[in-house]
Parts: structure tokens; C-alpha cells; sequence
């Protein structure tokens, strides 16, 4: 089979942000290019989308009518922001719907229906959805120009997150204490130890 | 010192008359909305962690240097009278005053530095002056901020600045909220130029009691709705050099018009307010607060003597429903409440010609 008529994306996990996706069309090189078929009727595969989510990677392959009938429509060279699109109006707007924050368990869909985020990790994870959101809500305004904590300007800007990591690797740690599993747990006393030594 | 048995006969500081402007401007408000970095915003605490985050704020609070007492209330130990008469003063929200679980505000014994806990946020510092004193509120509220800061790590980012349960809070978190008298533009059918106005400059005009809350005597509370993008300086100037003088000046000049054209309709105006005040004997709350207005009018434009505003602005806090309530100190049916309100600007209204 050729490589024709590929709407392609890719949705890849920002190294320090699980769960918080970049969005780009995949490069032919992304693409092994064998003969597939479709997952779903087994006709030859023209629409390939590839997830890599936790360092697992799910792919899904379907042929035009399947894809098309999942709201995805197929595009030769699909754009940057064709291939987006795809993504949020397809099978996948579901999925963004339900993503999940690991922290505070907020949903995409509860936020909507809230108006309320459940934690600050929250802004990290819907940080594709949110974007525009907020960008909308606050007259295009994108980032913050005003004031800045105190202890932030003595200790530099990773400052919040290293004590953002300290109170979430605290949770993990109670976790691991309750599910008696030590060996974890001893990890994550190092790890904050060192933090809270470098922040100190 | 301030409790919440001697609150009723405390004059609040923002009802003082004593600020620039007070003819027109009420009361200035700055708002700050904070997040402990350590715990989930409100929708996602548990009830343990709703219990920690009050106890660590409320102890942080009590201990902010002032020169007089302060009260901090926790809403599960108040009663729904108690709760709704902070409400009437401005001192809490309505969604703190009805919601339960562990709530609670901080109250300086002057009542300018009012600090909700566990509302939408966990903390909303909230500096309120009377008069056009924005910048005053501003450095107060934000004094309180550094104080609180320096035991506490708020939720922030680079980007977007301080993060709130709300993205629409996010960046300054701040809220500048200024409460106008704008009777004039009401009578003279110009407020619907005014709130579309206000909607295109990305403001909110609101009722006596903020969000969802009607007009009720010709007051409105008029806010940002932007906090990410501009430092806190340029959403205070915007408001202080731009939005209220308008505002103020758009009202000015529809009373000075009422006066030069029309006086014989205002003075009937306030004339009948005054009637109705000195002679009904079963008001409303509302009823009460729109003749309230004229008579506020009235006396702002010097055609009633012998009453001054502050006794006015008084009127207004103590005829609602809770003041009358702990006033009285006794419960009350709606009839008579209603006869209870009558009696008590009856009496209060003996005074004063017209």
C-alpha cells in the first residue's frame, strides 16, 4: 500500500506534564508504512492514530468509510491545525472530554460543567482546552504581569514547583505508607528530602 | 471589640460618609483571591482537608499585626441570621453565607479588612473603604497579602500568575468593585447606555449584593471581569482614572439636568419617598430601599435638610431584614417584619425638612 491520503496525528505526552498532550501532525517518519488494515473491518487502513500516553503507545488504524463514520474526516497532508481539529471534533474530543487529572481526579467535562478547576495541577493537564478558554475569558490576556510572591523572587521560579512536587510526592508517600509498600515509600523521602534541602 | 452580638449597633467603616466622593460613590473594594499550594482547590478538598486548610488559615490570620481586636467566625457555629447580616454588611458573600461545611471570614474590628476562607478559593482578602479610595483598598489588601505570604505558599505560576478554582480569577487575582448611588441615571433612562457601555469595556455591573443580585436602590457594583494580562496597577489606574470618573461624571450631570429641567419631578420624587418612609406602616425590604434612594438623592442634592447622608447610608444597612432582626433581637413573621421596618425609619425619620 502507498502512502497516500494519511490523516495523521500524534498525540505526545510533554515530558515533564503526563497527561498534558502537544499536538502535531506525525512526520512520514512516524509512519512504518506497512499495509494495515482497518481495525474495525479489516478494509486497507488509510487513517492512523498513534497515542503515546505514559510511555505506553496505542494505535489505531481504520479505513476511510470507519474513520469518517467516527466524525474523522481523512486529508491528504493534513495540517498542523487540520490534524487538531480531527482530533478534537473526532472519536478523540471523548476522550479529551474524560481526561483526568491524577492528582485531584477533575475531568474535563465536570470543569465544564462546574466552571471550577479541582487543583493547580488541573491547569497543566487541560492546559490544549484550557488555553483558548482562558484566553477568551480574560480579553486575550495569556500571561500574568503583575505581582509575584515573595518567597518566589528569593528563591527563583522553580521554586513553586519544586514545592508543588514536595506536597504531591507527600500524598504519594502516605499512599505507598497505607499500601505498605516501603520500598516506594523510601524513594519518595529521599526525593523530597533533596528537594527540600535545595530549596532551603 | 467586634463580635458578632455587638455588630448591629457597630457602624461600619465603609458607611461612614466620610470618603471622596461619597455623594455618588459608596464604598471601594479590592479583592484577592489566594490558593494554598499544598491542597485542591474547593471542589476537590475532602472534609479533612477543608478542616486543615481553615485551621492553618484561621491561625494565620489571628496572628496578622493590628492595632485592635479582630474576630474571625466560623460559619458552622453561626446562625442563619448571624450569616446573612454579614452578608448586609458586605462582609461575606452570599455563596459563604449559605453554603456549609468548614467556612469560615476574618474581620478587622473596623470592618475595612473583611478575609473569606474556603469560599471559591481558599482565601479572598477583601479590603473595602468608603468613598472612591481605590488605591487605599489596594494597599491594604495587599499588605495583608505579604504578610500572609511570608508563612504561606500560595498557588502560583510564571505564566499565568496566581491560580485560582476559577480560570477567570487566574493572573492578579484581583477584583476592584466599586459600589455607585446612580439614581439619576435610573430616573433618566440613560443606566441602559451606561451597562452596555460597562459590557464593552469588559466590566461588570451588578446588584446591592454582587453576582445575581438586582439593582436594589439605585446601587450598583460595578467590577473588572480581566485579571490575567495587566499588572494590578493598571487594572486600578483603568478604574480610578477612567471607569468610575465616567461613571460619576454620567451621573453627575443627570442629576445636574434633574435639577435644572425637571426639578418639579424630583422634588415629587423625594417628596413622596419621604412621604411614604414618615407614614407607612408595613415596607418591605425593597420597598424600603427604593425610597431610600430618593431620599439619598434628595439629600446628596441639598433640596432635603436636616439629615445627613451617613444617617441616610445608615437607614439602608439597618432596614434590612437581618439588622432589623438582631436590632429587634427577636424572630419575626413577615408581617411583622414588615411592620417592625415601618416603625423603626418612622422613628428614625422624624427629623429633617424637605
Amino acid at each position: 500500500m502507498g502512502v497516500k491520503n494519511h490523516a495523521v496525528a500524534t498525540r505526545r505526552l510533554l515530558g515533564q506534564a503526563p497527561g498534558c498532550y502537544d499536538l502535531r501532525p506525525i512526520s512520514m517518519a512516524d509512519f512504518t508504512g506497512d499495509d494495515m488494515s482497518c481495525d474495525r473491518c479489516k478494509k486497507p487502513a488509510t487513517v492512523h492514530i498513534k497515542e503515546i500516553s505514559g510511555g505506553s503507545v496505542r494505535e489505531l488504524h481504520l479505513c476511510e468509510q470507519c474513520a469518517a463514520s467516527q466524525g474523522m474526516v481523512a486529508q491528504k497532508h493534513a495540517t498542523f491545525f487540520e490534524s487538531v481539529n480531527a482530533l478534537i471534533v473526532g472519536p478523540h474530543a471523548e476522550e479529551l472530554q474524560n481526561l483526568r487529572c491524577p492528582d485531584c481526579g477533575m475531568t474535563w467535562r465536570e470543569f465544564k460543567d462546574l466552571g471550577l478547576l479541582g487543583c493547580v495541577r488541573d491547569y497543566e493537564i487541560f492546559a490544549v482546552q484550557l488555553g483558548p478558554w482562558i484566553q477568551t475569558a480574560q480579553a486575550g490576556g495569556t500571561h500574568h504581569s503583575g505581582k509575584t510572591p515573595n518567597a518566589r523572587q528569593r528563591n527563583g521560579p522553580d521554586y513553586g514547583r519544586q514545592k508543588a512536587d514536595i506536597a504531591r510526592m507527600k500524598v504519594e508517600l502516605a499512599r505507598a505508607v497505607s499500601d505498605e509498600d516501603y520500598r516506594q515509600a523510601a524513594e519518595l523521602r529521599d526525593k523530597i528530602k533533596a528537594i527540600e534541602e535545595k530549596i532551603s | 471589640m467586634l463580635t458578632l452580638e455587638n455588630m448591629p449597633d457597630h457602624l461600619c467603616q465603609w458607611l461612614a460618609c466620610n470618603g471622596p466622593r461619597h455623594d455618588v460613590v459608596v464604598s471601594s473594594r479590592v479583592r484577592l483571591a489566594r490558593n494554598l499550594m499544598a491542597f485542591p482547590f474547593m471542589t476537590k478538598a475532602s472534609d479533612v482537608q477543608r478542616d486543615q486548610i481553615q485551621s492553618t488559615l484561621r491561625r494565620q490570620l489571628l496572628g496578622i499585626p493590628a492595632a485592635n481586636g479582630q474576630l474571625y467566625v466560623e460559619m458552622a457555629a453561626t446562625s442563619d441570621i448571624d450569616r446573612q447580616m454579614l452578608m448586609e454588611r458586605h462582609l461575606i458573600s452570599r455563596q459563604l453565607a449559605s453554603a456549609d461545611g468548614s467556612k469560615g471570614v476574618f474581620i478587622s474590628d473596623d470592618e475595612t479588612l473583611s478575609v473569606m476562607v474556603n469560599e471559591e478559593d481558599h482565601l479572598r482578602i477583601q479590603s473595602i473603604q468608603p468613598g472612591l479610595q481605590i488605591q487605599s483598598c489596594w494597599l491594604h489588601a495587599d499588605k495583608i497579602d505579604d504578610q500572609l505570604e511570608a508563612n504561606l505558599d500560595f498557588a502560583f505560576s510564571d505564566k499565568l500568575g496566581y491560580l485560582t478554582a476559577c480560570p477567570t480569577n487566574i493572573g492578579t487575582g484581583l477584583r476592584v468593585s466599586v459600589m455607585m448611588h446612580l439614581p439619576a441615571l435610573q430616573l433618566t433612562g440613560k443606566i441602559d447606555q451606561i451597562k452596555q457601555a460597562a459590557k464593552d469595556m469588559r466590566l461588570a455591573i451588578r446588584g446591592l449584593y454582587g453576582e445575581g443580585t438586582e439593582a436594589f436602590g439605585d446601587f450598583y457594583q460595578i467590577s473588572n471581569q480581566t485579571t490575567l494580562g495587566r499588572s494590578e496597577q493598571e487594572i486600578l489606574e483603568e478604574f480610578s482614572e477612567q471607569v468610575i470618573p465616567r461613571i460619576l461624571e454620567a451621573e453627575e450631570n443627570a442629576r445636574a439636568i434633574l435639577v435644572a429641567e425637571t426639578p418639579m419631578v424630583l422634588d415629587d420624587r423625594i417628596g413622596r419617598a419621604l412621604g411614604v418612609l414618615r407614614n407607612a406602616r408595613l415596607l418591605t425590604a425593597e420597598e424600603a430601599l427604593f425610597h431610600l434612594s430618593f431620599l439619598r438623592l434628595g439629600v446628596a442634592l441639598k433640596r432635603v435638610s436636616g439629615i445627613d447622608l451617613a444617617h441616610v447610608n445608615k437607614l439602608f444597612l439597618l432596614s434590612q431584614t437581618a439588622h432589623l432582626q438582631r436590632t429587634l433581637s427577636k424572630p419575626m413573621d413577615e408581617i411583622t417584619r414588615k411592620a417592625a421596618r415601618a416603625d423603626f425609619l418612622r422613628e428614625k425619620l422624624t427629623g429633617g425638612t424637605f
